[in-house]
């Protein structure tokens, strides 16, 4: 697209340029031109899940989940991938765009991240997609991204969901769409449309170079994520947001993985309460040694 | 027949996933091929470990990262067609199995703590945690290859068996990659010792300043153990490093003994310290979850326990 805008640009160029002073006068209009209507704004895509606080999840009598009583949040680690989109924005003037997928109530998590100051937000929403695999996710993803979103420079998921955790998204998503992939990163700066990354390896720390476009997963000790305010709240209402239906996207086929079941995972452990006073700390530390942990 | 393969760069986690790679083997009726990376030399150790064929990666260039293998290994994965893929659940071990299974169209199972195989309906059943650690999860693979990933000490390592033959494959180096490794930085000391450590001692939000550190520094010396922090501690307060975080998305410990100061107990901390033998807790919060996840806890104020403690251990 940017391409042919540029050749009907040079064509028009050429029309004007009858004599050197006006081609120079022309290339200058032509370049700010060009710079509104082609160049697009670098932006970064926060890619986010609305998940089930599990604060909230009880452990029934049977040792199955209860979820009467839970409340919704946008995933813990995905707070510092929105955040990390809007430092882009408020340090380089970037455009931070987020996206999810979810069930039709997770319009509640759009406004949250809108309010985190993202600019837009892309929304794939249907009453099926409660469970979505991690394939699955990115493929959605990776669908609204190459169609309806188009340009983008950096795309950013957090380490993973609060809920599944299974850390897979981000780098299925890259594969996807065709760009590399740098994970588990704790800081990062754009150098000269080049990615320089910090990322967390076993050893330490590898310091990695990529082009851009690039998709990074980033720790939660990146940035402190910011809490919105009224006013942020009130302003994310007039945020633009697209709304894309399932009917939209080609079928997001079968998951690789069946979950049999969910269980309260259980902690068993003896519970013996101990006071302050001195006998009491001789009773601690006397049972930790009977139990062989000290010497 | 395909087999049971096992993914790692590091010796040790490699001959832990051999372990169990070569029990889930034994009862698929099939056999276990462990990919090597550079290291020569432990052809023959991981082969006495378990292996019934190694295959060899060619070294990388010093700029090339360890991702660099995914199209290697996929394109193996799909002349070879495995039954199942084993990763160590490091940082980069995590993020070459969720590339290769996107590259593979394959489902996943990330942070698998059990792995078994079913007779019945020949099927994996996998559990792994949900929810923060406050939920079970139990998964099959319906899609071929099975993948997980397995955190590194999830399983002890086999016995050698001396003299055990097997197979040597040579793979194809892997091609440029547009991600560069620039420079690497070997981490501190004091985190390595706290996945290692017998004792820890872990410092959270009942802290209230970082003078006070010392003692429980001091506490966790007369222990003869290592320092961990909950994730304030690291994040909003940088007390300690990030890299001493205990929980789900920092350091899994498993010592003997876990002692928790002024920490309340969250569940994405509670995950990082389930497999601990003895959990002891002091929190002058009756109602902190921490004790319900703990065998000994002491109610009362972390600066007047911790140097009773302290005394009472140095006696």
């Amino acid at each position: 697209m940017r391409v042919r805008q540029r050749r009907s640009g040079w064509s028009s160029l050429v029309l004007c340029s009858a004599e050197h002073l006006e081609y120079e006068a022309c290339l200058k209009i032509f370049i700010r031109k060009d710079r509104k209507r082609c160049k697009f704004m670098p932006s970064a895509i926060a890619c986010f899940k609305w998940v089930v606080d599990e604060a909230y999840i009880r452990r029934g009598p049977s040792g199955d989940l209860d979820f009467s009583s839970v409340d919704f949040k946008i995933g813990e680690y995905d707070r510092n991938a929105i955040e990390e989109a809007v430092r882009l924005k408020e340090t380089l003037g970037w455009k931070a765009v987020t996206v999810t997928a979810g069930l039709p109530e997770a319009a509640k998590g759009v406004k949250d991240a809108l309010s985190r100051g993202a600019d837009e937000a892309y929304f794939i929403a249907d009453s099926s997609f409660g469970n979505l695999d991690s394939s699955q996710t990115a493929l959605i993803l990776a669908e609204v991204i190459r169609a309806r979103i188009r340009e983008y420079d950096l795309i950013i998921c957090g380490e993973g969901s609060s809920d599944f955790y299974a850390q897979q998204v981000g780098p299925r998503l890259a594969v996807k769409l065709g760009i590399p992939c740098i994970s588990f990163i704790e800081k990062f700066l754009i150098e000269n449309s080049q990615l320089i990354a910090e990322r967390r390896v076993e050893e330490g720390v590898e310091v990695i170079t990529a082009p851009l476009p690039a998709l990074v997963t980033v720790l939660p000790d990146i940035n402190v994520p910011r809490i919105p305010g009224v006013r942020d709240t009130l302003m994310a209402g007039k945020k633009p947001t697209v709304k894309i239906s399932k009917d939209e996207l080609p079928p997001i086929g079968e998951p690789p993985l069946r979950t049999i079941s969910f269980k309260a995972s259980k902690m068993e452990r003896s519970c013996e309460r101990f006071g302050t006073d001195t006998a009491e700390i001789a009773r601690f530390v006397g049972s930790l040694r009977k139990k062989g942990v000290i010497g | 027949m395909a087999g049971v393969w096992i993914v790692s760069d590091n010796r040790g986690h490699a001959l832990e996933l051999l372990n169990i790679g070569r029990q889930l083997a034994a009862k698929m009726g099939t056999c276990v091929s462990a990919l090597l990376y550079k290291e020569r030399k432990e052809i023959e150790d991981y082969i006495n470990y378990g292996a019934d064929e190694v295959m060899l990666l060619p070294s990388l260039s010093g700029e090339q990262s360890l991702e660099s293998y995914v199209p290697v290994i996929s394109e193996e994965a799909r002349k070879g067609d495995p039954d199942l893929i084993l990763f160590a659940a490091t940082p980069r071990g995590k993020n070459m199995a969720a590339l290769i299974a996107e590259e593979l169209n394959a489902g996943l199972v990330s942070s698998c703590m059990a792995i078994d195989f079913n007779y019945g309906n020949k099927t994996l059943v996998m559990d792994r945690l949900a929810y923060g650690g406050a939920a079970v999860q139990k998964v099959t693979c319906s899609a071929r290859p099975a993948m997980a990933t397995i955190p590194p000490r999830t399983y002890e390592t086999t016995m050698r068996e001396m003299g055990r033959q097997g197979h040597v494959r040579e793979l194809p180096p892997p091609s440029p990659s547009p991600i560069k490794v620039i420079e690497r930085k070997v981490k501190e000391r004091e985190a390595k010792d706290l996945s290692e450590a017998r004792v820890v001692v872990c410092v959270g939000r009942g802290m209230e300043k970082k003078e006070d550190l010392t003692v429980a520094r001091e506490l966790a010396e007369v222990l003869g153990g290592a320092i961990g922090c909950t994730r304030p501690i690291a994040e909003e307060f940088h007390w300690l490093s990030e890299e001493l975080c205990i929980g789900l998305s920092g350091v899994q410990v498993k010592p003997d003994l876990y002692l928790g100061v002024g920490v309340s107990g969250q569940v994405q901390h509670l995950t990082g310290i389930r497999s601990t033998k003895v959990i002891a807790a002091v929190n002058k919060d009756e109602n902190a979850p921490i004790f319900k996840a703990a065998d000994f806890g002491i109610i009362g104020d972390i600066y007047d326990v911790m140097p009773k403690l302290i005394s009472e251990l140095k006696k």
